[in-house]
């Protein structure tokens, strides 16, 4: 039950019995009366129970961009219905104007539209639909509120795709490179056509030519249809805070450009986040949407207080093919736990893949060693250079061990892991 | 430049953000609440004090519109002057046939009081100087007075027990000179057209509605010292009696509800249950509270930190220093291109050598510096100085 601002208004009324016949006898007559009025209100407003709520399904959308989700309401009742509708979603959803008006004859129904602007990452849920229903003299309204399920995934915002036109680019080149039949590692053979002025001598096909009346040179081109998987750790650390944004989307971030850079390249992207088991796992047979679906995958994913199980990681990327691929791990260089638990598995998965370690540096701890003003200070920048030392000591050993490690700031990760990978590319290291 | 090794004194442990600074709210209010209750307590015991002495025509009150002047004089002349400031204290006093009673503030007066008054003072001569008599019930209603002004040197016209003069008392021949006055409309001295400034409504009771004759500022202009003194100074003891409003019983003055419509108090009373109403009306709310469940997230350097603060509170110097110079070290040797650890022990390493050519110091210096076997520093000041040196090194060697 509710009120509405007339039964004060009524109440207010008052005054004018009041200050003709100043006696406490009119007085509370007039409150009881307001009263009895808004009782009987009441008992005459229809039902809440006569509305019918359906909710349409939306679609997923960008962090921070706008969508919208549709309430259906119907009056199954036979009488005509007025009040009031909220549709209330979870405050990150961003569902401003999400009170309606509902006036509905029997058996009519309106669709409700409120707008959705999710602030953040992830599946952002509706909690339920409030309907309040007038009385005829519309002073006291029924209310109850039901749960009507609904849903928007808000999908990563992949920031770093600014950075991709200037990395495909760099990837026509070194297609261009092969097209004037440079040969050598990262390449492979693409087909036989006849000699012109200029090409490298080096490059004719003897065998060819022997057979055609011109001479014919071999071309090259990169490597295709070679593997990338990625590897998202979701565990406790990667619930670190760098300059307001949490590692794990930045690692998402990274991930996301490397992928459609790799599927443009014509290399298979595959997906395997967790941390004590797998979250989230996507096979993809090179296709060129795999941004979209890698976005839809890391959407619901949420740092998870736990230490990371890298075997069953590990595991989980061998379970996707026996064929030597790129592994990319995207989980922080914190000393402990690469040390504790990702060694052990890096020795034997460096034995059959290539990997490389792509790390979010936090700036925070060089400015924290730079600043020795006072006493405090001065232990702080001990601490931080322990803590660098103790990183700079760890990636030293696994460069050692065979594995590159990409340590960028969050901002700079994606373009740095993305000209990584397309250096290994123009090396031939896939 | 050599760091500098001067033992001072161990700072005080200064524990970073050791509760929040709600615990010192209630300690700085308290002393705030206890200034501003002192504050005004002197505040009131200063007012109330001067509020004794400010009033018109009180014995006590040596400004113009007071009438200590007059007091003083009759004390001097030899009467007895008593003053009483409230009913209770004019009931302890005696009054006899050589008493007179002055009253000057007869507004503050009520009807209770006014009894108490007129019983207290039946055997003696009492004086009222001043207006609202009909008020409080002195006079009757029609004997209300008017405000006149009064022409210069107003003669007394009247004779010593003549019909309308006062009792025992000889004014003939006198004039006073004050600008306005009360004139009643009675028979008395000082007639002007619109009555009388000095009357005697019934035996025993004298009104005297210039009541400014008695005034510090007034009292020497004409004749006004010689009617006040004749007037008050006539019997041997005079108790001056200053009404206090607190004496009047409460409805016994006129209450100010009494002025207010009837129907206002009803009427609020609604507007209360109106806002009680409204507040029902814009509390209610359109559904239940949502709530957002937020995933786990901490600052990232938050572990370095807190290490930090660890080593602080636990003096770890040796730990400290030794973290510092190693990653100097470390940042020498890579910049220099050259191994960081000595080739045999008890030899300088050859990052310390190499430093010392490039920045011109002395081997021993950058070996204090940066060298695992340096001693730690012995106090906290030390390690800063020694945090600044190696920063102040650092530097050094990027510019070469």
């Amino acid at each position: 039950m509710a009120i509405t601002g007339r039964v004060p208004l009524l109440l207010l009324l008052g005054v004018v019995p009041l200050v003709l016949r100043p006696t406490a006898g009119v007085g509370w007559g007039w409150v009881g009366l307001v009263l009895a009025v808004t009782v009987v209100d009441l008992l005459l407003a229809p039902s809440t129970t006569a509305v019918g709520l359906r909710r349409e399904a939306t679609g997923p959308v960008r962090t921070g961009e706008a969508t919208s989700t549709t309430v259906v309401a119907t009056n199954t009742g036979r009488r005509r219905l007025r009040g009031a509708l909220r549709d209330a979603w979870q405050p990150t959803a961003g569902a401003t104007g999400n009170r309606h008006r509902l006036r509905l004859g029997p058996g009519a129904s309106a669709r409700l539209t409120t707008p959705l602007t999710p602030v953040r990452r992830g599946d952002l849920r509706a909690v339920g639909v409030t309907v309040r229903s007038l009385g005829p003299l519309r002073l006291v309204a029924r209310q109850r509120t039901l749960d009507v399920p609904g849903s928007v995934r808000s999908l990563p915002p992949f920031e770093s795709r600014k950075h991709l036109p200037s990395r495909l680019a760099r990837l026509r080149e070194l297609d261009g490179r092969a097209a004037v039949r440079v040969r050598g590692q990262g390449t492979e053979f693409d087909s036989l056509r006849e000699y012109v002025d200029g090409d490298d001598v080096r490059s004719i096909d003897w065998r060819a030519s022997a057979r055609n009346r011109t001479v014919v040179v071999r071309t090259w081109q990169p490597e295709r249809d070679r593997r990338v998987v990625l590897v998202l750790d979701t565990s406790r650390v990667s619930a670190g805070r760098v300059d307001d944004v949490p590692r794990l989307d930045s690692a998402m971030d990274a991930a996301l450009l490397l992928a459609a850079l790799a599927s443009r390249a014509g290399d298979r992207v595959d997906f395997v986040a967790g941390d004590r088991r797998v979250r989230s796992r996507v096979r993809s047979a090179g296709s060129r949407a795999i941004a979209g679906t890698l976005q839809d995958a890391m959407a619901d994913l949420s740092p998870v207080l736990a230490e990371a199980d890298w075997s069953a990681l590990a595991a989980a990327v061998n379970a996707m093919g026996r064929r030597r691929c790129l592994v990319v791990l995207l989980t922080p260089l914190e000393p402990a736990a690469v040390e504790e638990s990702l060694l052990p598995t890096l020795v034997t998965l460096v034995r059959h893949h290539r990997v490389v370690l792509a790390s979010v540096r936090d700036p925070e701890l060089e400015r924290l060693a730079a600043t020795r003003g006072t006493v405090a200070e001065a232990y702080g920048a001990a601490a931080a250079e322990q803590a660098l030392g103790r990183r700079r000591r760890t990636a030293d050993m696994l460069r050692t061990l065979g594995v590159d490690v990409v340590d960028a700031d969050a901002e700079s990760l994606p373009p740095a892991l993305a000209d990584h990978y397309l250096s290994l590319k123009a090396r031939g290291l896939l | 430049m050599s760091p500098t090794l001067t033992a001072g004194p161990a700072p005080a442990t200064a524990v970073p953000g050791s509760g929040p600074s709600r615990r010192f709210l209630p300690r700085r209010s308290t002393v705030l609440i206890a200034l501003v209750v002192l504050a005004t307590v002197v505040l009131l015991a200063v007012s109330t004090r001067d509020a004794t002495r400010t009033d018109p025509l009180d014995p006590d009150n040596p400004s113009p519109g007071g009438a200590q002047a007059l007091a003083r004089v009759l004390a001097d002349e030899g009467v007895d002057v008593e003053v009483v400031r409230d009913a209770d204290a004019l009931e302890d006093t005696e009054v006899d046939g050589d008493t007179t009673v002055l009253v000057t503030a007869p507004y503050s007066l009520g009807g209770a009081s006014t009894d108490r008054l007129v019983d207290h003072a039946a055997d003696g001569q009492l004086v009222v100087a001043g207006s609202g008599l009909a008020q409080v019930g002195l006079l009757d209603d029609a004997d209300e007075p008017v405000t006149v002004e009064v022409p210069d040197d107003l003669e007394a016209d009247c004779e010593a027990d003549a019909a309308g003069g006062v009792d025992g008392v000889d004014l003939s021949g006198l004039a006073i000179d004050v600008e306005v006055a009360d004139a009643y409309p009675l028979d008395g001295c000082f007639t002007v057209d619109e009555g009388s400034l000095l009357v005697s409504p019934r035996p025993g009771l004298t009104v005297l509605g210039a009541a400014d004759v008695l005034a510090n500022d007034q009292v020497l202009r004409g004749d006004n010292a010689a009617v006040a003194l004749r007037l008050l100074g006539a019997r041997e003891r005079l108790v001056w009696y200053v009404p206090d409003p607190a004496d009047v019983p409460a409805g016994e003055s006129t209450a100010p509800s009494a002025l207010l419509p009837p129907w206002l108090v009803p009427v609020l009373w609604l507007l209360f249950a109106t806002s009680l109403v409204g507040i029902w009306w814009r509390a209610r709310r359109f559904g239940p509270l949502v709530t957002e469940p937020l995933p786990v997230s901490v600052k990232a350097s938050e572990t370095t930190r807190s290490r930090g603060r660890l080593y602080h509170r636990s003096r770890d110097r040796g730990h400290a220093a030794g973290a510092l110079r190693h990653a100097a070290r470390d940042r020498f040797a890579a910049r220099l291109g050259i191994p960081a650890t000595p080739p045999a022990p008890g030899a300088p390493a050859p990052v310390v050598l190499d430093v010392a050519r490039r920045t011109a110091r002395h081997p021993a210096e950058v070996a204090w510096l940066i060298d695992p076997t340096a001693p730690p520093p012995g106090t906290d000041t030390e390690l800063v100085d020694l945090a600044d040196a190696l920063a102040e090194l650092d530097r050094e060697v990027r510019r070469t």
